[in-house]
């Protein structure tokens, strides 16, 4: 299990983030005490840092450069601060990432992830199994039982989706938000398009009923 | 300073002279001069009074115009006081004094407004970074709301943030130096930032959005654009076309939505060296008698009035930092047909020497 530091002055902020992560599978520690944060970091050896650059009584830029200085440490800062200027001094202080307030839950998870993984050298996971139906996100393609499929960049949005929340209901407004976030503007008429054309193609490799519509929820893969 | 305006300056002092020369020459001719002798000494005086009152002109008129020169080439004028050659006589000793003295006065009433000025923007900076804190508290709880209310919850913080942001560009527009950055930006990564930023407005009010060809590079500060572009956004989905009623009523069925095609399209192109990006809806547009001062500070326009919450900074702001950026933006509009908006972003070398212009910082 990885390992992420909090360092965050707003009680609730922490609490928040620290629940969110375990719940995302994280392992947490939050600081507390923002004494000597080096030594801390030093004791419980984790695997990424989360930063807040506006700490009671010391700057957050002068401790990420004191960090980057002893180890390799991943560091995202996260600040309310977020001119270009201070975007660029918290990078070239070493830090690994730059994610501002108020940011969006998904975003950060993202950046998190992305900086791990980047830590880390491992490749992205490339294919999702679900009930033995095969998504490879790479290839843009759906197969089952040796059949396969071609899925257009929306359609593997969506198979994607909702594969990663298998057995949950995924609302028709928190499909769309997901494909916004990755610079697919549709609305709702094209998304009941694209579930349509999906579930074609999905009955053609011998799944006709994989997507189940729950009236006024959403789509349960 | 005229030839006529110094002698009418003079015109009493002239005459009194003339009138003690007349006199005197009364006197003379009275107690036996000859009048050749009184001629002759009338033509010496006149002489001498046309030589001096010249050279007089001429020093007052030099030195005149070393005074407008400085003060044409003083950039803060009421610092002239304190940058004039010191006077000559006595006189003018007293005057310069006294001026001097109220410049002194406003050049400290200007520096207390320019400091609270300064105090004031970055109170307004570190309210803006405080009130954040909360923001991103809220957002974090409220995922565990149904997904009902969170979303409502969620566009609230949405347009909560939206006026933060406004309050927080208006202030730095006052010194860009201080956080503006120029530099080599996608102008496909700036469009996609700015509608992630307001997707959750865009989808909430049902806006399509469609993009056209963005793989350019432009020369300018991403955070600036992005809100810049931002800006646009909202006022494209606040001044789109409203349904009638019973359409709007369900909007979670694709059916009823059909009707409601409220669009946004972003697209680019070169124009010469310059990358022109053209925002255009097809929303209720601006009356052509509005249109040309839909960027003035404070003006809501007709529309304004009739969708209501309209504050009118938000094109104001985008003009100022436009300027800033050195993009030149122009909207047109037809009524009922949409509203265009075009960006056209600076000539890579014409950037370059606007980022020279700040203190660099590098």
């Amino acid at each position: 299990m990885q390992k992420i530091m909090i360092i965050e002055d707003d009680p609730l902020i922490r609490e928040e983030l620290s629940l969110l992560l375990e719940n995302e599978g994280y392992g947490v520690v939050s600081v507390t005490d923002f004494t000597d944060i080096p030594e801390q970091i030093r004791d419980c050896a984790p695997d990424l840092l989360l930063l807040d650059l506006g700490l009671p009584g010391q700057d957050g830029l002068t401790l990420c450069s004191r960090i980057r200085k002893s180890s390799a440490l991943p560091i995202i800062i996260v600040t309310s601060r977020d001119s270009s200027a201070d975007e660029f001094r918290g990078l070239s202080l070493g830090s690994d990432d730059y994610v501002t307030k108020p940011y969006d839950v998904p975003v950060l998870l993202a950046r998190i992830k992305a900086v791990l993984r980047r830590s880390a050298g491992v490749p992205d996971a490339d294919v999702l199994a679900v009930n033995g139906l095969q998504v490879s996100l790479t290839r843009g393609t759906v197969s089952l039982n040796g059949r396969c499929e071609e899925l257009t960049r929306n359609e593997l949005k969506i198979l994607a989706h909702l594969m990663a929340h298998a057995g949950e209901i995924v609302s028709r407004a928190d499909l769309i938000d997901v494909l916004w976030e990755n610079q697919i503007y549709i609305d709702d008429n094209t998304l009941s398009v694209n579930i349509t054309r999906l579930r074609t193609k999905l009955k053609d490799l011998g799944m006709p009923d994989c997507i189940r519509t729950r009236r006024g929820m959403g789509y349960q893969l | 300073m005229t030839i006529r305006e110094f002698l009418s300056d003079r015109l009493g002092k002239i005459t009194g002279q003339l009138c003690c020369t007349v006199a005197a020459a009364l006197f003379l001719l009275a107690t036996g001069t000859s009048s050749g002798v009184i001629v002759l000494l009338l033509l010496f005086l006149l002489l001498i009074f046309i030589t001096t009152q010249a050279a007089e002109y001429l020093k007052c008129h030099r030195r005149l115009s070393e005074l407008n020169a400085l003060m044409q080439g003083l950039d803060q004028k009421y610092l002239f006081f304190e940058c004039a050659p010191p006077p000559r006589t006595v006189y003018e000793q007293k005057l310069f004094e006294l001026m001097r003295c109220s410049g002194r006065a406003m050049i400290g009433a200007v520096s207390d407004a320019q400091a609270s000025m300064q105090e004031y923007r970055e109170y307004i900076e570190s309210w803006v970074h405080e009130i954040k804190t909360p923001i991103t508290a809220a957002r974090l709880t409220c995922r565990h709301m149904d997904s009902d209310s969170r979303r409502k919850f969620s566009a609230e913080l949405a347009q909560i943030e939206a006026h933060v942001e406004r309050v927080l560009y208006y202030a730095r527009a006052e010194s860009p130096e201080r956080d503006c950055i120029i530099h080599q930006t996608d102008l496909s990564d700036i469009v996609s930032q700015a509608v992630g930023n307001h997707r959750t407005l865009l989808i909430q009010n049902h806006m399509k959005v469609e993009t056209g060809d963005l793989d350019f590079t432009v020369y300018t500060d991403r955070k600036w654009a992005v809100f810049l572009l931002g800006q646009l956004l909202q006022n494209a989905s606040r001044y789109r076309k409203i349904p009638s009623p019973q359409e709007d009523e369900s909007p979670n069925t694709p059916e009823e939505t059909e009707a409601v095609s409220s669009s946004i399209r972003l697209a680019a192109m070169p124009c010469g060296r310059r990358i022109q990006l053209t925002v255009s809806d097809n929303g209720i547009g601006i009356p052509s008698h509005e249109l040309s001062r839909v960027f003035d500070r404070g003006f809501t326009g007709s529309n304004g009035r009739l969708r209501g919450g309209s504050t009118g900074m938000g094109l104001y702001l985008c003009r100022r930092l436009a300027t800033l950026l050195e993009i030149d933006l122009q909207i047109s509009s037809e009524e009922q047909k949409g509203t265009s908006l075009t960006l056209t972003f600076p000539a890579r070398h014409t950037a370059e020497t606007l980022q020279n212009c700040k203190t660099n910082p590098y």
